[in-house]
């Protein structure tokens, strides 16, 4: 029977429009934007319309309903628990960054502004649900593209140019490096869906290692790394991060990070496959890389950030050791096969305890947690800039506690969760990433007692980190300024960042909701009862 | 809307409404802030009166069921610890619910007046609502954590009351005391619930630990070491022997803080975490007779103490350092005797207690509103005629406190020395508990002495006034003196109202299920049916009237004249029986001894962490150059690395 007339595959084709409305729905909005953005460029029309079509998306997003492909081996597009928590994450990440980006969007590309922004988040949302090859490139190259007109758009000064640039330059090879990759996992298994990808490596693996299903993923890693800026993909992040304007810079930040770790799951097949079986195992030698890449990462990104005296390259590299931190949660997650558990007798039946963290539920709050404290340190620094006097090195903010005591309790608050403070985002989502490293099944061939070093050289990290932040504190709070900071007055940045600093610190004293959500996206393997259970 | 959980819910929040109220007033700084003391006072007195209805309906509710659990909120969870946000509504947590917010209501109708013209008034009242909130959550929670944070809440916001002169060194030194004290039994405390985790299956919720450990019984001896490390938290909460020495300090703050301090709130978390943990104590005599005897030692030690002192205020202090000692002589009796014996006995003490002791402090605030701030007794003197109110409220929490027949304390202590006797006659530790039994009857005696000396010399004799209170001394405004009314009402007739004849309030108690539960798991016998002890009462009347009779002979002129005879007694009295110095001599001494070496050892370590934390930053230094800006190099990097991550895979593969 020819297949194109099987019924369940063309309802599986046919069914995607249904799947990604609110990506549509965002789309389209920029489409508009777009359109009529030369005509009536007034900063508040769009501001409007774009806001509207987030809250169309969001109202699709909850209403529309999901039902999972029937043939999951031919569907481009997955609906499943992740995927949702990634969505709602762009969504509301766009909201956030609506309001942020106000004094940027100005007059004469506010536009252009708006309708890139839109578009580069329904790529974020895209990414957390692709399960081809096809769609997943797509959905990342959306980020991409809409990334480097922001970069370009708002100011017209020699650094921003050059920014621009690079990005564009660094961005573009990396793009190829992930396609290149993408061309292996295509070649070696026949087929673009990941679905089918990942079943036929499993396979493939169990009988003996393919060394050329390694050389796709590493490349594929490579092309990632540039997104989740991993060291040595990260040069680009401190330049940019400079040069760029801060609501832009605010996104790069963010929203490829979101995406990239989000591929790099789905990739390595951690997200909704069984846990006990994955195309890439620790026998593989793929999560040692991984686990080399975050050390690097980590460390790297600390110890170039002691030496900043620039806030927004201070936190670039702060994102960079951050994304090492994340990394952790990509290898717990790999480790899992591994799992054994430890039996309980309570009343009644003997329970398996297995891992209390699954890796990448921790990386899910984590990546909450980072964006909310990200934003929320560039909103202020953004609300502070005006075109006439940027907010660049760190003395910048001296005495910004008497001056402008709102914006220096957020920033307070933003960089005691990139510490990792108790009673912030930060510190829930590092306690989860920490236990989770701690926790890994440790005694395997090829990882041995690698995690606890992890977890070791993780947590000395965070404590060299603390420096370079409580650093700003101390400039905010304890000196006074030469030239007081003016800042732009403009009241939706200064929301976003008083908003922002009340979720880090909800979510710290409360980080139940955000947990179980996590947990529901991504949930921690069950494991059987061994056969051989110990009474005691 | 009308069941216990939400009264009590409510009940517990409208203090935190009132804090965030009041804040708002503070940090407005206005002609407003001058009302902030009316949203303290409306919230208390609000949940007071939602605190008796919550009391009623408690005691309506049908005889099976007394306890009213609410239904479990996660706060957080990691593993096999989860901690939700649950409270429980049972007799204790009723009565103390109620008993809290009905005298926290007099006080800061009180405090409004005593603090009027402050600087930093509606500080001081938002503190004490978040200080009121504290003590509520303390008090219905249902989870081990849960009752730490507000344990803490009520630590920190002690501290900040204390704290309150912050400018004067001497109260920010006892803030700091205070702090540091409780936390030294904090410790314990946690390190107990910890403990008691482990064995309890993983349980952090109260009641659901209680079932499990008294369904499935722990080792011994490591359930004894985790009643006595949670203890360890009751006393330094409840100022015991030997980390008492913080709560005389802890009178510099301001009087209606005292009051609250160490009448309704604070003081009293210990014996109430004792009694919610009765089923645990139950289970383990020796825990037991080392808190009787803790209780014990304390008593008659403060109670000697007291004796001497010259400010008034210290009196108090000490005088409730001693009943406190009381009460935990009473709860160290549960297991020998019937544990619903000793825990109502106790909880009746703090009961009474409640009342007569914020009727002093407060009468004792009115004395020093009207001295201009002096508390020293030397200074003044025969003050009934130009005080006339705060004269008779004082007679009356004097006598309640000195256990004269009839007043509220006579029947409480008579409770407490009863369970004492039962427990002489019981079976193990009897000589131990004869032996308290008499320590309570001295204690008594001197309770009666001391408590009338401060008395008389207050009160009677020729009328001197120090130059601090100017002309214009004069009896306090209204607002000070109506609550004393109120208390005083209290002191002398809650205990007889509630108990001696009609047994209501032991019949109350009596059903809270952690008793019932408590009872089963002591294997102690069936308590005899309550009678009247008229030989005991007699024995302890004798006591206190001896002890009463000897001030009246001794302080008859209003002043302090010694026989050379006592003077000895009085100096070790007067200096707290050295106990401050022998502290500073083993503890102090050798701790400043300990902390140079610390500070030697500290700087060497630094030294060495200097060198290690330059390691980062000539690492940066080496890797810096490589961010040269060019993005031809940015581009070769990356090739680089992808070429090393690429030949890493193929050698560990070729392996």
């Amino acid at each position: 029977m020819n297949p194109l007339s099987d019924p369940q595959l063309q309802h599986t084709f046919t069914g995607v429009f249904r799947l990604v409305a609110p990506e549509i729905a965002l789309v389209g909005t920029a489409c508009v934007v777009f359109l009529f953005g030369s005509a009536f460029n007034r900063r508040w029309i769009w501001f409007t319309v774009s806001l509207l079509g987030v809250i169309a998306a969001m109202v699709l997003a909850g209403t529309v309903r999901t039902p999972m492909p029937e043939v999951l081996t031919a569907a481009p597009i997955v609906p499943d628990a992740a995927a949702n928590f990634l969505r709602w994450v762009a969504l509301i990440s766009a909201a956030v960054l609506l309001f942020l980006t106000w004094p940027e969007a100005t007059r004469g590309h506010a536009a252009e502004y708006y309708g890139s922004l839109l578009v580069a988040v329904a790529g974020v949302s895209l990414t957390g649900r692709a399960n081809d090859l096809v769609s997943l490139f797509l959905a990342l190259e959306l980020i991409s593209i809409p990334t480097y007109i922001l970069l370009y758009l708002p100011s017209r000064s020699r650094p921003s140019q050059e920014a621009a640039a690079k990005y564009f330059l660094l961005s573009v090879l990396s793009s190829a490096v992930l396609l290149f990759g993408f061309s292996y996992l295509y070649g070696l298994t026949g087929s673009t869906n990941l679905s089918v990808i990942t079943d036929a490596l499993t396979k493939a693996n169990a009988e003996a290692l393919s060394p050329m299903a390694l050389v796709g993923i590493v490349l594929v890693v490579a092309g990632i790394g540039f997104k989740i800026t991993a060291v040595p993909f990260h040069f680009y992040a401190p330049d940019v991060y400079e040069g760029g304007p801060a609501g832009v810079v605010a996104m790069l930040a963010v929203l490829p990070k979101v995406a990239g770790f989000a591929a790099l799951a789905r990739l390595l097949g951690l997200v909704g496959a069984d846990a006990r079986h994955l195309p890439f195992d620790t026998a593989t030698q793929l999560p040692l890389l991984l686990w080399i890449l975050a050390i690097l990462t980590m460390t790297v990104g600390n110890v170039l950030a002691l030496l900043q005296d620039n806030v927004r390259r201070m936190l670039a590299y702060s994102g960079v050791a951050h994304g090492g931190y994340m990394l952790m949660g990509v290898v717990v997650a790999c480790s899992l096969p591994e799992a054994a558990g430890t039996v309980i007798k309570l009343e009644g039946a003997p329970k398996v305890i297995g891992p209390t963290v699954g890796g990448i539920d921790a990386l899910l709050v984590y990546l909450v947690a980072y964006a909310l404290m990200t934003f929320g340190a560039f909103a202020v620094i953004l609300y502070l800039s005006t075109p006439a006097r940027e907010v660049g090195a760190i003395d910048d903010l001296a005495g910004l506690g008497k001056t402008h005591p709102i914006s220096a309790g957020a920033m307070t608050v933003f960089l005691l969760s990139l510490i990792g403070l108790p009673l912030t985002a930060g510190f829930a989502g590092k306690l989860l990433l920490f236990i989770g490293t701690f926790t890994a099944p440790a005694d395997t061939a090829a990882m041995r007692n690698l995690y606890r070093l992890l977890a070791v050289v993780a947590a000395v990290n965070s404590a060299v980190g603390a420096y370079y932040y409580l650093r700003v504190v101390g400039v905010m709070y304890l000196r006074t300024a030469l030239t007081p900071i003016v800042g732009s007055r403009a009241v939706p940045t200064l929301m976003a960042s008083v908003a922002l600093a009340g979720a880090t610190v909800f979510f710290g004293i409360y980080p139940q909701p955000l947990l179980t959500a996590a947990r529901r996206a991504a949930p921690v393997p069950e494991l059987p009862v061994p056969a051989v259970a110990d009474a005691k | 809307m009308s069941d216990p959980i939400t009264l009590a819910l409510v009940a517990m929040s409208l203090p935190l409404v009132a804090c965030v109220l009041a804040t708002v007033l503070a940090l407005r700084k206005g002609p407003a802030a001058k009302f902030a003391h009316v949203p303290l006072v409306l919230a208390c007195g609000t949940a007071a009166v939602l605190g008796i209805v919550v009391l009623t309906k408690v005691a309506a509710a049908d005889s099976q069921n007394h306890r009213f659990i609410s239904d479990p909120m996660t706060w957080f969870a990691a593993g096999h610890l989860k901690v939700s946000f649950q409270i429980v509504v049972d007799p204790i947590s009723a009565v103390m619910l109620a008993m809290v917010t009905f005298i926290s209501t007099w006080i800061a109708l009180f405090a409004s007046g005593y603090m009027h013209g402050e600087k930093g008034y509606a500080r001081f009242f938002a503190v004490m609502s978040l200080f009121v909130f504290s003590m509520c959550g303390l008090i219905l929670a249902n989870n081990f954590l849960l009752l730490v944070a507000f344990w803490e809440g009520v630590g920190v916001c002690s501290y900040l009351l204390v704290g309150y002169y912050f400018e004067k060194p001497s109260a920010a030194a006892a803030a700091r005391k205070a702090f540091l004290v409780t936390r030294l039994g904090d410790v314990g405390f946690i390190l107990g619930i910890f403990l008691l985790w482990k064995m309890g299956g993983w349980n952090t919720s109260l009641t659901a630990l209680f079932d499990y450990l008294t369904k499935t019984p722990p080792d011994h001896y490591e359930l004894t070491a985790a009643c006595l490390l949670l203890f360890c938290g009751a006393v330094g909460k409840s100022a015991q022997f030997p980390l008492y020495v913080w709560l005389p300090d802890a009178m510099e703050g301001p009087t209606p803080v005292s009051a609250l301090i160490h009448a309704a709130t604070m003081v009293t978390a210990g014996v109430y975490l004792l009694a919610r943990c009765a089923p645990l104590f139950a289970m383990c005599p020796e825990a037991q007779i080392t808190v009787a005897w803790v209780g014990g030692i304390t008593a008659i030690l403060a109670a000697f103490i007291g004796l001497a002192q010259h400010d008034l205020k210290r009196v108090l202090a000490y005088s409730t350092v001693s009943q406190l000692g009381y009460m935990f002589m009473a709860l160290g009796t549960g297991g020998a005797i019937s544990p619903v014996f000793a825990v109502t006995a106790a909880m009746f003490h703090l009961f009474t207690h409640a009342f007569f002791k914020a009727l002093l402090f407060l009468s004792a605030g009115s004395v020093m509103h009207a001295m201009g701030g002096v508390i020293d007794m030397r200074r003044f003197g025969g003050l009934r005629k130009l005080l006339p109110v705060t004269h008779l409220t004082f007679l009356c929490g004097a006598a309640s406190l000195a256990a004269l027949p009839l007043f509220s304390g006579f029947w409480s202590k008579d409770m407490v020395l009863e369970s004492l006797e039962f427990a002489a006659e019981g079976e193990k530790y009897t000589g131990g508990y004869f032996v308290l039994l008499l320590v309570g009857l001295v204690t008594a005696f001197m309770t009666a002495f001391y408590t009338f000396r401060a008395y008389l010399l207050t009160f009677w004799g020729p009328e001197r006034i120090p130059e601090e209170a100017g002309h214009h001394a004069h009896e306090s405004p209204a607002r000070m003196t109506v609550p004393l009314m109120v208390l005083a009402v209290g002191a002398v007739a809650v205990g007889i109202a509630i108990e001696p004849f009609n047994h209501k309030f032991s019949h109350f108690l009596n059903d809270a299920p952690t008793l019932q539960q408590a009872f089963a798991a002591s294997k102690a016998p069936e308590p005899p049916p309550h009678k009247f002890n008229w030989t005991l009462a007699g024995v302890g009347t004798a006591a206190s009237l001896f002890g009463l009779s000897l001030a009246l002979v001794m302080y008859r002129n209003g002043t302090e004249k010694l026989p050379a005879l006592v003077e000895p007694v009085f100096a070790a009295s007067r200096n707290k029986l050295y106990v401050d110095e022998i502290y500073g001599a083993a503890f102090v001494k050798p701790g400043g001894v300990l902390a140079f070496l610390s500070a030697a050892f500290d700087g060497f370590l630094d030294a060495v962490a200097r060198l290690i934390s330059a390691v980062p930053r000539v690492l940066g230094w080496w890797v810096r150059p490589v961010q040269n800006g060019l993005v031809q190099f940015y581009a070769l990097s990356m090739a680089l690395g992808l070429t090393v991550l690429l030949s890493f895979v193929a050698f560990r593969i070729a392996r």
